[in-house]
């Protein structure tokens, strides 16, 4: 975000709001910005229910049909607005210049067919190569990511493999077009340690190898330190801190951000009691007024119950919504 | 001091049957001569990645499962021999809590009646069971309306609580937390996490914690048992085995863990391949076909369990293992953070602070 060139991704004011049984409208992602330049990689972080699913999917307009819509704002990719853009442009899009992973590599892969099938169906879909060539694209995609043996692991369904490989076979699939936006929603939460770190590892050379940009979406502070190089912080739906990864972790501003920091275990230092966030996450049908952290924050004043706080420079690039930010006077 | 619960060579098989009409079957080894002690008040974890036997294991020492050989001793006696009856008073003093707690409480009973139930059973604080509930609920920082609610109506965090309280509702000595704080969100998980140290310091309770998160197994657990495919690979006390880990896989699984320190560039002990089928492990060392530092000797001989001063590593290498041995990083306090952290427990009051400039 330092960069003066302009981004690869623009998301602007990004309002998405779904309509409950009862009719009632909330919003679950409620005016966030943010922008992703070329060969960079943006952390997303944020705990369950702070819409950081739901922006991605509203990047990438897969967003549940009648149910879920861009309320407003704007998501510019390209120089393109994709609010403009038909179906079927955005289908050509996505898988080729935007594509993305999930969390869980069994149920994003058809059981049905076989891995060469899913690949070469998305090779061919965007690139107008025979089935040889798509096959033998395919294959060595899997060899990028690294599946030993990928002449014959082609032939074979999802089933037969771990669930390391299966996420492999999906970035495979993700990177089969070159795009130039990654969107890796907790791509490796479902796997064990020492799968996540090939996983990361892999991402991580794959990402050099290509310059593709990433948004890496995840809860998991530890991923976000070892591959993000600008992170946002997410709170019931909005963003509450914007800053370089080394400053994120050295000088957070947001009461949330020092609170989750303060939350986690740490394998690296010794500490006594860990220094909790109380009470929970409000749900995205609570209407509040003032600060949506505010009823959880121990520095809250008056001003925060009345007024929303918006994202303010603290500098060089660092960006807290909060009223008291920068924190320091209070230290 | 005799230990509080004592395992001895337990070892869990589950034949499986291949197909529907062939008649051989296939023997997962999910737990295979597995030994370990736990003192009163103590927290002994076992770590491992998914297929371990850590579960199984968890099962076994409330007789969830029935051993296909070997021993659980609870304060001198055998849970495997016990007859139903014995065996429902022993379970007064071993509870359990469940990874996910959407799952592990009835949806149609109330918390009242969820928390009501195990003293009925045990006959326990007759003709006060609404107030032993209500207490209950106190200890595990709930308010006492909630008791009239149904499951559905509570957080994640808060169901975890309602199964605290359940389980110490017949005031056991030992509870099995199997991946208790797992499902947890961060903030949520510190909150629970310190619940249940604060209630071990209150009621001197022994906990056998399940977890896959080192991180935070190094914070709650006074022991540490590692895992992989069915058996315990490493002991050690805490501090030693997060010091010097001297078994190749629990360095490497130390060395794989992400720390929330950019730009650490960590020597890492990145394993190939994944874990092999427990119904089918290899011969010799399990570890062996993941090892770095595999011999042909590991083919051959399964290394036994060797204890060095309370540190027992199952490794044929171990001794020479110490070189590799990746000590993580301390990095320098950052006291600004920390001086903020202290606010959220209150253990640091807020300066009033002028309105702050808009």
């Amino acid at each position: 975000m330092t960069h003066a060139t302009t981004a690869l991704l623009e998301v602007k004011n990004l309002r998405t709001s779904f309509r409950h049984e009862s009719g009632l409208e909330f919003s679950p992602v409620d005016g966030v910005s943010f922008s992703v330049h070329a060969g960079r990689t943006l952390g997303i972080v944020g705990e369950s229910g702070c819409g950081k699913s739901v922006t991605s999917l509203s990047i990438m307009g897969l967003l549940p049909k009648g149910q879920g819509r861009i309320s407003a704002g704007s998501v510019v990719f390209e120089g393109r607005d994709l609010a403009t853009l038909s179906p079927q442009d955005m289908r050509q899009l996505r898988g080729d210049r935007m594509a993305m992973i999930f969390q869980e590599p069994m149920t994003s892969l058809n059981p049905a067919f076989t891995i060469g099938n899913q690949l070469i169906e998305g090779i061919r879909a965007h690139r107008h190569i025979s089935a040889k060539e798509a096959r033998s694209r395919a294959i060595e995609m899997l060899r990028r990511v690294r599946i030993p043996s990928p002449e014959q692991r082609i032939d074979e369904y999802p089933h037969k493999l771990s669930g390391g490989m299966r996420q492999r076979v999906m970035i495979a699939m993700a990177l089969s077009c070159e795009p130039k936006l990654l969107i890796a929603d907790e791509p490796t939460t479902a796997l064990d340690v020492t799968i996540q770190a090939q996983v990361l590892d892999l991402m991580r050379t794959l990402r050099e190898e290509t310059g593709t940009a990433i948004i890496l979406i995840t809860h998991d502070l530890g991923v976000i330190a070892e591959l993000a190089d600008d992170v946002v912080v997410m709170y019931s739906g909005q963003v509450v801190e914007r800053a370089s990864v080394q400053r994120l972790f050295a000088v957070p501003q947001h009461p949330y951000t020092i609170g989750l920091l303060g939350s986690i275990p740490k394998l690296h230092q010794t500490q006594g009691r860990l220094n909790a966030i109380e009470g929970q996450v409000p749900t995205p049908m609570t209407q509040v007024t003032g600060c949506r952290f505010a009823p959880r924050c121990p520095f809250a004043i008056e001003r925060c119950q009345l007024e929303a706080p918006k994202l303010m420079d603290v500098g060089e690039g660092h960006e807290a919504a909060c009223w008291l930010a920068p924190l320091e006077p209070i230290v | 001091m005799s230990a509080l619960l004592k395992v001895d060579h337990l070892v869990k098989h589950f034949p499986v049957r291949q197909g529907l009409f062939s008649r051989a079957k296939v023997v997962v080894h999910a737990v295979d001569d597995v030994n370990f002690e736990l003192n009163a008040g103590d927290t002994m974890a076992l770590v491992g990645e998914s297929g371990c036997g850590k579960s199984t294991l968890g099962r076994l020492l409330l007789r969830l499962l029935d051993a296909t050989s070997g021993q659980v001793w609870f304060e001198g006696q055998d849970l495997m021999t016990m007859s139903p009856a014995q065996l429902r008073a022993a379970r007064r003093n071993v509870q359990m809590i469940f990874q996910d707690p959407y799952s592990s409480l009835n949806p149609r009973m109330t918390v009242e009646q969820t928390l009501i139930e195990p003293l009925v059973l045990h006959g326990l604080a007759a003709g006060r069971h609404r107030q032993r509930a209500i207490e209950l609920l106190d200890l595990v920082g709930l308010p006492a309306q909630y008791l009239q609610r149904y499951p559905h109506e509570f957080s994640g965090g808060q169901r975890q609580r309602i199964g605290i309280a359940r389980a110490l509702a017949v005031e056991p000595k030992l509870i099995v937390c199997d991946e208790a704080v797992s499902a947890l969100d961060v903030s949520i998980q510190a909150q629970v996490i310190n619940l249940l140290q604060d209630l071990q310091q209150r009621l001197n309770l022994a906990y056998v914690f399940i977890a896959h998160d080192l991180a935070v197994v190094k914070h709650i657990a006074s022991h540490v048992a590692v895992m992989y495919l069915g058996q315990i690979v490493e002991y050690a006390d805490k501090h030693t085995l997060f010091a010097t880990p001297r078994h190749p896989y629990t360095q490497a699984l130390l060395s794989a863990i992400p720390l929330p320190v950019p730009g650490l560039r960590r020597q890492r002990v990145l394993l190939q391949g994944d874990v092999p089928s427990p119904s089918n492990p290899p011969s010799g060392c399990r570890f062996r076909t993941r090892c770095p530092l595999a011999q042909e000797r590991c083919a051959q001989e399964m290394p036994p369990l060797t204890w060095l001063n309370g540190h027992a590593v199952a490794c044929h290498f171990w001794e020479t293992s110490q070189a590799t041995v990746t000590t993580l990083t301390t990095e320098v306090v950052n006291e600004r953070l920390l001086r903020l952290q202290q606010a959220f427990s209150g253990s640091v009051s807020v300066q009033p602070v002028q309105q702050a400039q808009a």
